[in-house]
């Protein structure tokens, strides 16, 4: 029966793609080849294996050809049998669904994207520690260099704070710790091993016990490499943001707000306990430095966005509740430091002329 | 082949359920992919819009692939996304320094980089898009880059700002018309002359409003201090406040619409391809109805009609265009320019859409 049908609503139209004329033709198939009459003329001879599909609008296929740009053979209506297995295949969401098939696809398309987000997410993490120790102090020196000179120093205070810091890492060696002239609640770890207490911080510690555990936590920041965690976490979130995703002002904003995980604090927070743990110093002091720091961030939401992309500190009672749970009462914890190197601390900024005050900028007068 | 039919140049036969088919899979297959789909979804959907587009007697047809879309995107985020961040890390290097002057110099050249390259994009936008779409197997192009444009589109706005925004209609149809010059489709070139002072009438009403608007408060404060009722007076600055709320969320933006309006026709009707001329017929209603119902579309959907706006948009466009002149099949030959063999990235990356 097929044989005898010649379908009536079948027809074939052509494009040459050199001028615009359209072109009513007839497929004389040669093996693989075939050839486009027209009424006087013959075009061709075309491959079938250089056709590919175009488009596919209601029972018009469109196809094109290799290397003849705007070239196109148009069926319309029932394709002949014969004619069928020669064609390319038509494609419809994309050539590796249409493939696939939309439901295998989607399969596989969501496991594939919880795979990716895992790297994402947890690709810091593993980065961090193979990114070499130099390039990461490279870093911190062109980003952060001397801070605006606002460093503190004289030589007493300077030998004090290393003391301090000796008691607390068994490598002091590649961390700079340094009081800055900064009049705010905060201490940053930065690349490259740099740990800053701000001058704020020190001044309205009740002892030298409190800042110990301030600094305990930072050395955890450094030593868990979360600060080169963070950094990638940075440059990897702006190129998703940014490559996929629409503005690139994101770029901008997600680059200024980085905030650390709660893990990251975590870790530092037992490294710090540890290290104190440690040096017999007392953990309870840290507990009220925690104390007085959730205060005043219940008062004013307010570290300046320009350091925000330091370490900031989410806080908690439940991080004050650790410091408090690891004292032990019966034991003889000895003082962090002597008095007299707890002054020199305290009055490090005040002593030296050297050093510039303030954070922000000061147009004009150097 | 003359066209001097009742009948528009330009037909659409799409409908809004076929297209709805389309989108809602798109937008699933994006969610699942993490966005990366979206680049085939664009496709797919220009591809339908394209197809249920008539011109003359002969759809038109959107030859570019997700792929380059795709490809586009991944070189604008190595090239350019990545480096910024880069930048800003300085910039927030700088500023810990104490060294504004190396900030403020990093931020204000990459401020003049990022809109040089949104000139550039918006020209390789019209550029690929003509590039990919047939119509009788001929395509159109450019065969300029667009690098050139990107400055004209820095230093034509900045002038166009300067006496206190007036010429801001200049610049658009300066640039509209520069763009356009550069744009062939098959043989022809087209021919973009419109008249940037057709606008100005239209652009004062946008531009004195706010004064007028100003001018009316004082006149509420006035009259109510000169008619010494004390107790009215939070009242009246209520009042004024309402009078504010109105005009920049109702009177500027129903005014900008009627600018773009007859900004859209003006630049319309200045274009011209071989002997073809060009109209816009949509009149500020009517572009006013597309915004509303947009809106509407949106809202009243949750945000899930977001995904029928193309559609909108785009069989709006359609309808109001038209043509005029002849079009000879023999004289229309295909077009020599060169393509580009990735997408629209750039624009992409910037979010600035249309046209
Ligand atoms: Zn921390």
């Amino acid at each position: 029966m097929a044989n005898e049908v010649v379908d009536p609503f079948f027809s074939v139209s052509h494009f040459d793609g050199k001028t615009a004329v359209r072109r009513k033709v007839e497929i004389q198939t040669i093996g693989k080849n075939f050839f486009l009459l027209e009424n006087e003329r013959r075009h061709g001879p075309f491959a079938f294996e250089y056709m590919h599909f175009v488009s596919q609008t209601k029972g018009n296929i469109s196809y094109g050809y290799e290397d003849i740009d705007g070239w196109r053979l148009t069926l319309s209506g029932p394709i002949p049998e014969d004619l069928k297995p020669l064609l390319p295949a038509t494609r419809t969401y994309g050539s590796l669904i249409d493939k696939l098939g939309l439901g295998k696809a989607s399969v596989a398309f969501i496991a594939a994207s919880a795979a990716a987000l895992a790297v994402i997410i947890t690709a810091p993490q593993w980065l961090a520690p193979i990114i070499p120790q130099s390039i990461e102090n490279n870093l911190g020196d062109a980003l952060v260099g001397d801070f605006g000179g606002r460093i503190c120093s004289t030589p007493e205070g300077k030998a004090a704070l290393s003391k301090l810091t000796n008691s607390l890492d068994a490598n002091p060696d590649d961390l700079q710790v340094e009081v800055v002239n900064i009049d705010m609640l905060n201490a940053v770890a930065l690349p490259g091993g740099k740990v800053f207490l701000f001058n704020g911080l020190i001044q309205q510690a009740e002892s030298v016990d409190e800042v110990a555990g301030v600094l305990g936590h930072e050395i955890g920041h450094v030593r868990e490499r979360h600060v080169m965690q963070g950094l990638l976490r940075q440059l990897g979130l702006s190129l998703i943001l940014g490559g996929l995703n629409e503005n690139v002002g994101g770029v901008f904003s997600s680059a200024l707000s980085n905030s650390y995980g709660r893990d990251a604090e975590r870790e530092a927070d037992s490294h710090s306990i540890e290290v104190l743990n440690e040096a017999n110093i007392s953990p309870i002091a840290t507990k009220g430095f925690f104390n007085k720091l959730s205060e005043m961030t219940n008062e004013e939401n307010g570290i300046s966005s320009v350091t925000s992309y330091m370490l900031s500190h989410p806080l908690s009672s439940e991080r004050a509740a650790k410091f408090d749970a690891s004292f032990d009462k019966e034991r003889d914890y000895r003082p962090a430091l002597t008095k007299d190197e707890w002054a020199a601390i305290t009055s490090m900024c005040a002593n030296d002329k050297d050093v510039k005050s303030g954070f922000g900028f000061d147009f004009g007068e150097e | 082949m003359t066209e001097d039919t009742k009948k528009s140049a330009f037909q659409f036969h799409g409908n809004w359920v076929d297209f709805f088919k389309i989108a809602i899979v798109n937008l699933l297959l994006s969610i699942i992919t993490l966005g990366i789909y979206r680049f085939w979804a664009t496709t797919r959907e220009r591809e339908y819009l394209w197809s249920e587009t008539e011109f003359i007697d002969e759809r038109i047809e959107w030859t570019g692939t997700g792929m380059e879309l795709f490809i586009g995107a991944i070189m604008v985020s190595i090239l350019l996304v990545l480096p910024i961040s880069i930048l800003s890390f300085v910039v927030q290097g700088a500023m810990i320094q104490d060294n504004p002057k190396l900030a403020i110099t990093i931020i204000i050249g990459l401020s003049l980089l990022i809109y040089y390259l949104i000139g550039v994009a918006y020209f390789r936008a019209l550029r690929y898009r003509l590039g990919r779409t047939y119509w009788r197997g001929i395509r159109g192009g450019s065969d300029e880059p667009g690098f050139k444009y990107g400055l004209s589109y820095i230093w034509k706005n900045v002038l166009g700002v300067i006496p206190i925004y007036l010429l801001v209609p200049w610049a658009m149809i300066s640039l509209w018309n520069e763009r356009w010059n550069h744009m062939s489709f098959g043989a022809h070139k087209f021919h973009s002359n419109a008249d940037w002072q057709d606008l100005m009438k239209r652009y004062m009403l946008f531009y004195l409003l706010p004064f007028l608007g100003v001018l009316a408060g004082i006149y509420i404060d006035i009259s109510s201090a000169a008619s010494g009722e004390i107790s009215t007076g939070e009242s009246t600055a209520l009042g004024a406040i309402g009078l504010l709320l109105i005009l920049f969320y109702i009177a500027l933006p129903l005014i900008a619409l009627m600018f773009y309006s007859k900004y859209f026709r003006v630049a319309v009707r200045g274009l011209r391809l071989h002997k073809l001329e060009f109209d816009f017929k949509a009149r500020s209603k009517d572009w006013i109805l597309l915004f509303i119902g947009n809106i509407a579309l949106v809202v009243f959907t949750l945000g899930l009609g977001y995904i029928m706006l193309p559609y909108r948009n785009w069989k709006f466009f359609v309808t109001h265009m038209e043509a005029y002149g002849e079009v000879n099949l023999d004289e229309l030959t295909q077009s020599e320019t060169t393509r580009s063999k990735h997408g629209e990235g750039l624009l992409d990356a910037f979010d600035v859409g249309a046209i």
